[in-house]
């Protein structure tokens, strides 16, 4: 073996010089808006979180109209998510275009396409309103509004998470007595729990986040996207900081679940 | 009773095809073949797993083609145990279960009871196959469907989980149909062998017959013969009636009589010849029996155990003879020394 330490030629010095430096720009360019917004209106958001009964509501609309979009799309997307991940479906390539096609569409392009599908001059919309539950101006438009442009997270994360488990398992499990669905529910939902969650918790952070498509349907009750660009619109962006301030900080907590979720689901990953 | 015919089915590219067997209630089939010859496959097809693409699977007389796998009453058993991580040893034994006292019955008979309280992620590979064993049988399947399952036992353990699955076989009169690269496991378990190559059934017989006498070359040297010789076949003394004549074969200065019949006579032929079948003197005797006597010398002497496998170079080929240790000290067989090979017709299978 060569006594001589390893030293890199000057074009792969350049080279990696290059790459960190790419690195770099993008990450500033990533974390700079963020920090400027926190060192502008983070203390004073988290002040106003006290005295600012708008934003306090607002920001309990926001989470709560996520979280049911959120539950509806496990409970819905979960069924599909497993299909697309274990069975030749006839029209596989079509479903998943149709699953992904919303990731794809301008945000307020969506809303429009809402108010077009859902709005109260349409069959749709009128039979939802008959149930009591009107799209426009309404909380429910803001769960559909987020469902549309948040689901096809959760169906593409959740359909991963079910592949990585080998379909053995089920495979036994049917030998063993259970039907398609029981060996899945049995083997394949406890196995794939970690990542479904992931999906999940990514899908509500994409949902609370929304702007585009519920501001089309629903600009009143403001969500706290909505209420962000109200003010900022209204009365200046001294105003509009502490809220978009607040919303950073709240976007902290599911990224941090998110990513002590993909860690464990990386470690506990079953034998294949 | 297994009943396949003409099977195919498909996993990703690979294709099985026109697979077609019986094996009758009760017995024991070994599934042999090469990598990627859809070993696996077989049996996940006739577990409704994976879904014949053609033919018909017929389990215990009754067409269950259509059939999902909960309907079958099969039990499977993967190489690599697929136990759900999930779950307890205990819980796994019992996931199919009826009778609770059976499957903790059958999990103490095979040793998978005193795992009973460990994780089954801190079980080794054999610990975990164990497991997987008991798992399939506590639901008291008649059909057992085994790939590999004992690859990752250690020896002794194999043998003794070997005696107790043919004891449980016997017992619940199972019909168990098991995929192994274990030739002496083959030759002990087995009613029927199947030989499989690149997803189509190549041979199925005893497994005795399947070693002797391989449907082609390939088959032998995947069998594990230690002569197949590439030669010309010629009539030598007619049969008579179905009972068969003798042949020449010709492969260079090569000749060895074999059984067979004159419409065998080929231009491209292969003699296979099995190492325990060659024995080995070092001067001619008196008068024998046996039709190929073939003077040679000792190439190379390899030892393992009480064993010894002796290559005689004969002529321009060489000639491997099984023999035991013993043989080799009494006869003195170092390299260089001059030998009388000695073969029966009857041990020259002739094959295409």
């Amino acid at each position: 073996m060569s006594a001589h330490a390893y030293r890199p030629r000057p074009a792969q010095r350049a080279a990696s010089a290059g790459v960190v430096l790419g690195a770099l720009v993008l990450l500033a360019l990533l974390l700079l808006p963020i920090l400027a917004l926190l060192r502008r209106g983070g203390l004073a958001g988290l002040a106003q979180l006290g005295a600012d009964p708008e934003l306090r509501a607002s920001l309990l609309l926001t989470a709560g109209t996520a979280t049911v979009a959120t539950l509806l799309t496990v409970l819905l997307g979960t069924p599909l998510a497993w299909l697309l991940a274990r069975r030749r479906l006839p029209a596989g390539a079509l479903v998943s275009a149709v699953v992904d096609l919303p990731l794809l569409v301008p945000h307020p392009v969506a809303g429009m396409a809402l108010l077009l599908a859902f709005g109260r001059a349409t069959p749709a919309g009128a039979a939802l309103a008959t149930l009591g539950l009107a799209i426009v101006g309404s909380a429910t438009g803001i769960v559909l509004a987020m469902l549309f442009v948040a689901a096809p997270l959760y169906v593409g994360a959740a359909r991963e998470a079910i592949a990585r488990v080998d379909e053995r398992y089920e495979s036994v499990a049917r030998t063993l007595g259970d039907s398609a669905l029981r060996a899945a529910w049995r083997v394949t939902r406890p196995l794939s729990a970690r990542g479904l969650l992931a999906a999940a918790v990514a899908m509500w952070a994409r949902a609370a986040s929304e702007f585009g498509a519920i501001v089309i349907l629903t600009y009143n009750p403001k969500v706290a996207s909505v209420l962000s660009y109200d003010r900022f619109t209204g009365a200046g962006l001294d105003a509009a900081l502490p809220v978009a301030a607040v919303l950073v900080l709240l976007a902290l907590v599911p990224l941090l679940v998110l990513r002590s979720l993909r860690a464990s689901v990386a470690v506990g990953e079953p034998a294949r | 009773m297994i009943d396949v015919a003409r099977l195919g089915a498909r996993a990703g590219d690979f294709a099985l095809a026109d697979v077609s067997f019986t094996l009758p209630p009760g017995a024991w089939g070994i599934v042999l073949g090469a990598a990627c010859a859809g070993k696996t496959t077989l049996l996940e097809t006739i577990a409704g797993v994976r879904a014949a693409t053609t033919g018909r699977v017929s389990l215990r007389g009754a067409d269950v083609t259509t059939l999902p796998p909960e309907r079958r009453g099969v039990g499977i058993v993967y190489q690599h145990a697929f136990l759900f991580p999930h779950l307890s040893v205990e819980e796994n034994v019992a996931y199919g279960a009826t009778d609770r006292t059976w499957a903790a019955d059958v999990a103490a008979r095979l040793g998978a009871a005193v795992l009973n309280g460990r994780r089954v992620g801190a079980l080794s590979g054999g610990e975990r196959q164990v497991v997987a064993l008991a798992r399939a049988l506590a639901p008291r399947p008649d059909i057992l469907l085994l790939d590999e399952p004992l690859a990752a036992v250690d020896p002794r353990g194999r043998t003794r989980l070997r005696r107790e699955l043919r004891a449980l076989q016997r017992e619940l009169s199972l019909t168990v149909l098991h995929v192994t690269h274990d030739f002496g496991e083959a030759g002990t378990l087995g009613d029927l062998a199947l030989l499989l190559d690149a997803g189509r059934l190549v041979q199925a017989a005893p497994p005795e017959t399947l070693f002797r006498r391989p449907v082609s070359a390939a088959a032998a040297e995947f069998l594990g013969a230690e002569n197949v010789f590439a030669g010309r076949v010629t009539p030598l003394e007619p049969g008579a009636g179905d009972a068969p004549g003798t042949m020449l074969f010709r492969a260079g200065s090569l000749a060895l009589v074999g059984v067979g019949d004159a419409g065998d006579s080929r231009d491209v032929a292969h003699a296979v010849i099995r190492g325990e079948d060659v024995v080995l003197a070092r001067e001619h005797g008196g008068h024998t029996s046996a039709r190929n006597t073939l003077d040679g010398s000792v190439s190379e002497v390899v030892t393992s155990g009480a064993l010894a496998r002796v290559t005689v170079d004969v002529g321009d080929l060489s000639l491997v003879a099984t023999i035991t240790a013993a043989s080799v000290s009494e006869l003195d067989l170092l390299p260089g020394a001059r030998v009388v090979a000695t073969i029966k017709a009857t041990a020259v299978h002739l094959c295409w």
